[in-house]
């Protein structure tokens, strides 16, 4: 039976993600990450709980040094960690000379320092293993956003240390992926383009599609890459 | 049957014209030490040891911990030499039978290699290869020809019975000998018969610049299967 820990599973595509790989007969154990306990539970909720452990971690991913003992705990408590689904993502679009020291510190250590600190410690008990890690970075990432400075620059990361992590942990059979979403039905998505009707564009639970498809058993040759998610938009919407 | 394994891991950069130790230099993105550990850490059965110098020993410990391998690898203080490094590491196998004794700096032994090994049958078993090229004795001139198909170049892991070993070591320091590996000083006192299993061409030991260029290469297409498109 396997172990899937889903961060930023308190909404959105985490969310999406945490209530179909409930569905996955492969894992047995799902542990979801964020900090919101009500979102935690609603999200428990909905999945499909039947002969699975679901743990609820509310935790917030900027107290990087509180994230060793909490994985270390939860390798202890379930006896391995074979997936890490990085989701958890924070947004605050500013332009260049309206971002905050403090815009950019939080963005870079929930997006990325949280991001490279969970992944370093999952690995110590995944190694040796048939396991999977996947980052969601974002098209952000890979082309210019003007006024999401940022985000952008974080996402950016996330591609690059997805590439780097593929090849270095390529040896002890770890597969690593990347997808960039397109716009996404979500809280993130709602502060990022407030004026966008939400009903037009690709909801959260495609995207999970495309994850629980990646997190299979069989799926081999798509590690290593930016897949880039999208839906065309609705025509006569 | 006790068994022990020791992983020297006494080298200084010097050859490499580096300041840090050769094992704490990354090769294809990890210590090379890193990369001995990974291939014996799931050994059955069998007792692991670094011998390192006092002043890598937390290093070395760190390097462990980072890696989850705390528990099942212990750092032990090493001497002076190689010799007096593998004497001490035999101190920490009191009351075993056999033990392998490899290195650092040798990063491309497979775990299948190093289980062929423990399991060969013969009680002191080392890895040799054929010698490629020609070799000659001699400094300024040449003084004597030799057959290089009598020859063998000698690689880590080997492994060896530990009193046989022991007691090789006593005389050794006995008489104030020193030899480069052990399987030479076994087989001078007399410590028994030494098998020589093939070797791999792979197995080089990371001791000049150009190694970690060559590593490079071994890893991707050996360690990784030719990853790269
Ligand atoms: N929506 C899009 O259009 C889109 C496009 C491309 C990429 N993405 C990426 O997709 C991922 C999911 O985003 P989403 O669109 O689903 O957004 P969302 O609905 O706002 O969800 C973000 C999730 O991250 C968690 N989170 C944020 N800060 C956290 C912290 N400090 N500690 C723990 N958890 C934290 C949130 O949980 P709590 O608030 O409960 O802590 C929440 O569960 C993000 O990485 C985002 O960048 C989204």
């Amino acid at each position: 039976m396997k172990t899937c820990i889903i961060t930023g599973a308190s909404q959105g595509i985490g969310r999406a993600a945490a209530i179909r790989m409930s569905r996955d007969p492969e894992v047995g154990n799902l542990v979801l990450i964020a900090r919101s306990e009500d979102g935690l539970a609603a999200t428990r909720d909905a999945m499909e709980s039947d002969g699975k452990r679901i743990e609820l971690v509310a935790f917030d991913l900027a107290d990087l040094d509180a994230v060793p003992a909490m994985v270390k705990r939860v390798n202890e408590e379930f006896g391995s960690i074979d997936m890490l689904l990085n989701i958890a993502g924070y947004a605050e679009p500013a332009a260049l000379l309206d971002t905050t020291t403090e815009n950019i510190m939080t963005t870079f250590q929930v997006n990325v320092f949280a991001l490279i600190v969970l992944t370093r410690e999952c690995v110590k008990y995944m190694r040796h293993s048939a396991s999977k890690i996947l980052n969601v970075a974002s098209t952000a990432g890979v082309t210019s956003r003007p006024g999401w400075l940022a985000y952008a620059a974080s996402k950016a990361a996330v591609v690059s240390i997805s590439n780097t992590l593929t090849d270095e942990l390529a040896e002890y059979g770890i597969k690593v992926y990347s997808i960039s979403p397109g716009r996404c039905a979500t809280e993130l998505r709602r502060k990022l383009a407030p004026e966008e009707d939400p009903s037009t564009i690709m909801q959260p639970e495609d995207v999970a599609e495309v994850i629980a498809t990646l997190m299979r058993d069989d799926e081999t040759c798509l590690d290593g890459q930016n897949l880039i998610v999208r839906q065309a938009p609705k025509a006569g919407r | 049957m006790r068994r022990g394994l020791m992983v020297l891991a006494g080298g200084v950069g010097e050859r490499m014209g580096r300041p840090m130790p050769k094992q704490f230099i990354l090769l294809a993105g990890k210590p090379i030490i890193a990369h001995v550990l990974d291939r014996v850490r799931d050994l059955p059965d069998i007792t692991r040891i670094i011998v390192c110098p006092p002043e890598h020993v937390s290093l070395t410990e760190e390097l462990l911990a980072h890696r989850n391998l705390a528990d099942r690898f212990t750092c032990v203080v090493g001497g002076a030499t190689r010799q007096e490094s593998v004497y001490n590491g035999l101190s920490y196998f009191e009351g075993y039978d056999s033990v392998v004794i490899h290195e650092a700096v040798r990063p491309f032994v497979t775990t299948a290699e190093f289980q062929a090994l423990i399991d060969d049958p013969a009680e002191n078993a080392i890895y040799g290869s054929s010698i490629p090229f020609t070799v000659l004795v001699g400094h300024e001139y040449v003084e004597q020809t030799l057959d290089r198909s009598s020859l063998v170049n000698v690689q880590l892991p080997q492994k060896f019975d530990v009193a046989r070993l022991r007691a090789a070591h006593e005389a050794a320091r006995a008489e104030g000998r020193v030899f480069t590996e052990d399987a030479s000083m076994l087989h001078h006192y007399g410590q028994g018969r030494v098998r020589i299993l093939p070797g791999t061409a792979n197995n080089i030991k990371i001791t000049q610049p150009v190694d970690l260029v060559l590593g490079e290469a071994i890893y991707s297409e050996y360690v990784l299967g030719g990853a790269s498109d």
